[in-house]
């Protein structure tokens, strides 16, 4: 009786040590097929529609007309694409797209994968500049070195293709201007924001969600 | 504020060996004429982009502060009128969204002075009793 109760706490304690280790691993990020296809179907109407004609072109007109009507269904996940749509759209579309087409397809990919921080700040809105700069500095830097994940380069080998490089640099110098356009525009919200605490006189709370390309900053903001 | 400015925007910076621009020089090499008129033509189209990004923003950034004018206007009448009121706003800026609350409490402020009458009482029983 003594050996079983033992024995059950041991393996009570062992699947107990498991399920906290399972829980503590950081998942590794194995995209399915039909999750990249939602992704690339995000595209907006122009690419998308040079995208659908790509693959008439390539492919053939009944097949095109299959994909584009089957394409809402993929999108919301209705439908799974089989492997061979899947190779069509990733792996042979990919060498005979336009340079445009191929930066916007990685736009929505680094736009899906790449992990987006949140941050919070508390500032005053006489010392903002001093207190964000710094984090904003932090965000700009891990955004323009972050990597889609190695499995999806690992998957879509045209990533690693000198146009598709160039295509990313592209994309994150637009999103470093982005964010230097944004902080510009922030000293003009400062100042709406100092003037409305001020005539609000201690009973104004103003917190501000702050959105940079490569992630965002909740700043909670006090007057003095 | 020019310096301050200044210090926001982070300046190039060596964190990094390979730059984004570096990448784009040393790819352009490799690619053919074709493909580099078209690498030239996507950044001057993303370059447009962000302009008109940036027209967008200011839009909203010219529209939210006439709403937040708005906000202290009202805040200001109902704090004339009334003496407890609560308001919640949401504004898109062009750099996020702004969320604002202003609340006017008659109930705390009695609870703020009952709190310093008892206090200052138990203080004056306090002495008495010790004198």
């Amino acid at each position: 009786m003594l050996a079983l109760i033992i024995l059950a706490i041991i393996v009570a304690l062992y699947f107990g040590y498991d399920y906290f280790r399972r829980a503590s691993t950081p998942k590794v990020l194995k995209p399915k097929n039909s999750e990249l296809m939602k992704v690339l179907l995000n595209l907006d109407e122009e690419p998308l529609d040079e995208l659908f004609a790509l693959y008439k072109q390539e492919f053939g007109t009944s097949a095109a007309r299959y994909a584009r009507e089957t394409h809402r269904k993929w999108r919301s996940g209705e439908v799974r694409p089989n492997k061979q749509t899947f190779r069509r759209f990733f792996m042979y579309l990919p060498k005979v797209m336009s340079f445009d087409l191929k930066c916007e397809v990685l736009r929505e990919l680094r736009e899906e994968y790449l992990h987006k921080e949140q941050y919070e700040l508390a500032v005053y809105t006489d010392n903002w500049k001093e207190t964000l700069s710094p984090l904003v500095k932090e965000v700009i830097a891990k955004g323009e070195s972050a990597q889609l994940p190695a499995a999806i380069q690992k998957k879509l080998i045209w990533l690693a293709d000198d146009d598709a490089e160039v295509a990313s640099a592209i994309l994150v110098r637009s999103q470093r201007m982005e964010a230097e356009q944004n902080l510009e525009m922030l000293e003009k919200e400062f100042a709406t924001i100092d003037q409305l605490l001020d005539n609000t006189n201690g009973k104004g709370k103003v917190t501000h969600l702050l959105k940079l390309p490569f992630g965002a900053i909740t700043l909670h903001i006090k007057r003095r | 504020m020019e310096d301050n400015h200044d210090d926001l925007i982070p300046q190039k910076q060596s964190l990094f060996p390979v730059s984004a621009e570096d990448i784009v020089d040393n790819a352009l090499q490799n690619l053919d004429e074709k493909q580099a008129k078209e690498v030239t033509k996507k950044a001057a189209d993303e370059l447009v982009r962000i302009a008109v990004e940036k027209r967008k923003a200011e839009y909203r950034s010219d529209r939210a502060q006439d709403e937040m004018r708005n906000l202290i206007n009202n805040a200001n009448l109902l704090d004339e009128r009334v003496s407890d009121y609560k308001i919640n706003s949401t504004f898109e800026t062009a750099t996020g969204t702004t969320s604002v609350e202003i609340k006017k409490s008659r109930f705390n402020t009695i609870l703020l002075i009952s709190a310093i009458a008892i206090f200052v009482l138990l203080a004056l029983v306090l002495l008495l009793i010790r004198f």
